[in-house]
């Protein structure tokens, strides 16, 4: 890990859903969001990367700048999962395939500025979601 | 990250109990089970959770939280969260979350105050 801005890592276990809050607070704050932004970009990433876990089992998060109008910071969360069967249903607040809460993608939406989601069954899921740099 | 060593301190009758600032999964069940089991140990009537260390709270952390609460009420006891940080606030609300049956106080100083009056009035009904 050469740069604190971007970089990628294994999620494999439960102890890597804090490892990526750690890695994803570190780049949010190099970046130079405020506190609170940072609070929401970690907590959406440990939603996500605990659906990889619970869901998935095993999957990989990238993250890095981007730049548009703003700067950013983008997050992708893949999985070769089982997938998501009814997206219109896991968008909804409280639904939830598992034993979760149901509240890890909408909330996670919620919390960001931009989340694109590509689900195949049996093939796996990407979830990439955005955050700007407003000044 | 803590490895089974949460601080937990009584004062009168009131346990206090100092949340990690980063806890995994793991780390969270177990201070479940700690405090639960230590409510017993100390025929405690109170509980209070200081979160003001804690910089993150996502659905797991705040599901087990709320669920703790109940169980101490099931043991006949009081549970107070405390010292929320205002970034935590709003991202737990606006994640959806609802921690709305636990009470809050801003400190543990007033979490202390809340639970001494209310365990006052619990105790001199008949």
């Amino acid at each position: 890990m050469s740069s604190p801005y971007e970089g990628e890592m294994a999620i494999d276990t439960e102890y890597d859903i804090v490892m990526a809050r750690k890695a994803v607070r570190t780049a949010a704050v190099a970046l130079g969001f405020g506190v609170t932004d940072v609070t929401r970009i970690v907590t959406a990433a440990s939603e996500l990367t605990r659906n990889i876990y619970l869901y998935a089992g095993s999957g990989i998060m990238r993250w890095h700048p981007v730049s548009g109008n703003f700067a950013g910071l983008e997050l992708v969360f893949e999985d070769q999962g089982p997938g998501i069967a009814d997206m219109t249903r896991a968008m909804q607040p409280g639904f939830s395939s598992g034993n979760g809460l149901g509240m890890g993608l909408p909330g996670s939406k919620r919390l960001m500025d931009e989340m694109d989601i590509v689900s195949e069954i049996g093939k796996g899921t990407s979830v990439r979601i955005r955050k700007w740099l407003r000044r | 990250m803590a490895n089974g060593t949460i601080s937990v301190i009584k004062v009168r009758g009131i346990l206090l109990v100092t949340v990690p600032p980063d806890p995994d999964d793991i780390a969270v069940c177990e201070l479940q089970e700690q405090v639960l089991q230590a409510m017993a140990r100390h025929s405690a009537k109170g509980l209070i959770l200081d979160i003001s260390m804690v910089e993150t709270i996502d659905s797991f952390f705040a599901r087990t939280v709320s669920e703790t609460a109940k169980m101490v009420t099931l043991m006949g006891g009081l549970t107070v969260l405390a010292g929320m940080r205002a970034s935590v606030a709003i991202t737990t609300t606006q994640l959806g979350l609802s921690l709305d049956k636990t009470l809050t106080a801003l400190d543990v100083d007033r979490a202390m105050d809340m639970l001494v009056s209310a365990l006052d009035g619990t105790e001199r009904t008949p």
